[in-house]
């Protein structure tokens, strides 16, 4: 009797907030992490995709740190209504809040849905949910597949149609519409005509996903690609080099023909978890066609998961470096140089920019559920850039990695 | 001090043995009888079918559902609903404060589907599951 008091009372508290949930109210629900990260170095700094910057010796909260915010209103039995704001460190180096979700929702059956407004770009696994800490294993989405595209979502409409087959329920996702992204140093990319299609398995435990996103791309206000395309075009002009006018074309992101396709499989198993992606990026223009993949197994002991994760990024190819090595004889002096220098310029692009670059990680972490939607997550990771760089930020002359990082993040849902 | 939090913790660990589970739709539902599978779809979002009605976070009873029903623990389940919520593909399950008010939502919506303590059945629920 004295058992069922106790528990009573340590449940009434817990119970009381509960009970509001009405029909027709707008529900207000979030997520967030509150991080810590730093590093081994000071030559270089490590950040998310698209920071503009990164930790280092020191510790910032700026890398892994967010706020989400939602509002879901449901307007009659079949319409809806949701708007969602994230505050995180993304392409400016001050936190920033941003529009992530605000669409209407029309189920137009039990197995049918069409959204309209702003949706979230299906295009990983872990796509639309990637800054929910709390909804992943590990601490981070790894930087390797989750530089490769930028936009976060789509603007525009998609649906969705959901059927099970026995015991295996297949969800297919088509949207159109555009988008954009803000990129660190200002730059704005665009993707006009998006087209996306994600297709989901769910069988028991197996979770399997194959997706292929298309879009034209655009960066157009990049002073630093705009000056060398000038360069180029001047150069093949002034100097009769008619190659250097079709590399500049080659290069120039404009309205270019861009695809992203991949595949994933998660499994949660008994206590075993494994999650696995496998993308390839193809552009026209200098942002480089690539592949990346990465592979995480972790195994639930108790409240703790302690897990591995491997990731890569590598460059399956660029636009080849068509300027000449010499000038012909009787040139005048300044080609020699000019051309040294639009070579060095058109060399560096492919590592230039956002997710442009080769790396590998490895990272071990752990997540202790160690109170009802609040996580406690620590994640190591040894970053060996690739042939440069790699993905890190503002690599000082001679930096050549690799880099130890090192993060703590308390990540929550209400 | 400590042997309060033992027994507070022993407490929290027994509480749900006692109970046994059942899970409940509207009598004018459809279905007879449902699979644990099926059950289970429609608390983890799987299937927007049927409208789950939840107990209150914290209940023995709800911890106890999603052990024998999902096979996953609270923080599981809140996991996997977080994915759902924060795409905008689902709303999180509605909670009912016992199993008297999970019968009262159940009984006012033929699409609904909850669960509560065996004891509380009577004729207002039909019993589609019976949890081992």
């Amino acid at each position: 009797m004295k058992k069922r008091v106790i528990a009573s009372l340590l449940a009434l508290p817990l119970a009381v907030p509960a009970v509001h949930a009405q029909d027709n109210a707008v529900r207000i629900s979030g997520f967030g992490s509150g991080a810590l990260t730093w590093t081994n170095t000071d030559r270089a700094e490590f950040g998310r995709p698209n920071q503009a910057s990164g930790a280092d010796k020191h510790v910032t909260t700026g890398v892994d740190s967010n706020l989400g915010l939602q509002a879901d209103a449901p307007l009659n039995s079949w319409l809806s209504a949701t708007a969602q704001g994230l505050v995180r460190k993304d392409a400016e180096d001050d936190f920033g809040a941003e529009l992530t979700l605000a669409f209407a929702k029309a189920k137009l059956s039990d197995e049918f849905s069409v959204r309209v407004g702003r949706m979230g770009l299906p295009i990983f696994m872990i796509s639309d949910y990637r800054n929910v800490g709390y909804a992943n294993t590990f601490l981070r989405p790894p930087t390797e597949m989750y530089s490769q595209v930028v936009f976060n979502h789509l603007d525009g409409v998609d649906g969705t149609w959901q059927h099970a087959y026995g015991d295996t329920n297949l969800t297919a996702q088509l949207g159109v519409g555009r988008s954009k992204a803000d990129l660190a140093g200002g730059l704005t990319m665009k993707g006009d005509n998006v087209t996306v299609l994600n297709l989901v398995a769910e069988h028991g435990p197996l979770t399997m996903r194959i997706g292929r996103a298309d879009t034209k791309i655009s960066i157009d206000n990049s002073t630093t690609v705009n000056g060398l395309l000038n360069g180029l075009r001047a150069a093949g002009s002034g100097y009769r080099f008619a190659q250097l006018n079709q590399l500049a074309d080659d290069l120039q992101l404009h309205r270019k023909k861009a695809s992203f396709t991949s595949a994933g499989i998660g499994l949660d198993w008994n206590d075993i978890i494994v999650q696995s992606e496998y993308a390839k990026r193809k552009i026209d223009g200098y942002a480089n066609d690539t592949t990346s993949w990465y592979a995480m197994a972790g195994y639930r002991v108790g409240k703790f998961l302690p897990y591995y994760l491997h990731s890569s990024l590598k460059i399956d190819s660029a636009v080849a470096n068509t300027v000449p090595g010499a000038c012909p004889a009787g040139y005048p002096a300044a080609c020699a140089p000019t051309l040294a220098a639009l070579s060095n310029g058109v060399n560096r692009l492919k590592v230039s920019g956002v997710g442009q670059g080769e790396q590998e990680t490895d990272s071990i972490g752990v997540r202790w559920d160690f109170y009802r939607s609040v996580a406690l997550k620590a994640q190591v990771d040894r970053v060996r850039p690739q042939n440069g760089t790699g993905l890190l930020i503002a690599p000082q002359p001679g930096f050549r990695g690799p880099v130890t990082v090192g993060a703590v993040s308390l990540d929550f849902v209400f | 001090m400590n042997r309060l939090m033992i027994a507070v913790i022993a407490c929290a660990l027994a509480a749900p043995a006692m109970a046994e589970v059942v899970v409940v739709a509207n009598p004018k539902a459809a279905e007879a009888s449902m699979t644990k599978d099926q059950v289970a779809q429609f608390f983890l979002g799987k299937s927007s079918a049927m409208t789950p009605v939840d107990q209150a976070e914290g209940a023995p009873i709800r911890a106890e559902f999603y052990k024998k029903v999902t096979d996953k623990d609270a923080s599981q389940v809140k996991a996997l609903w977080s994915k759902l919520v924060f795409t905008g593909k689902a709303t999180m399950p509605k909670e009912a404060a016992d199993s008297a008010a999970v019968k009262k939502a159940v009984a006012a919506d033929p699409k609904a589907i909850g669960y509560i303590d065996k004891a509380a059945v009577d004729g207002t629920v039909k019993v589609l599951y019976t949890a081992p």
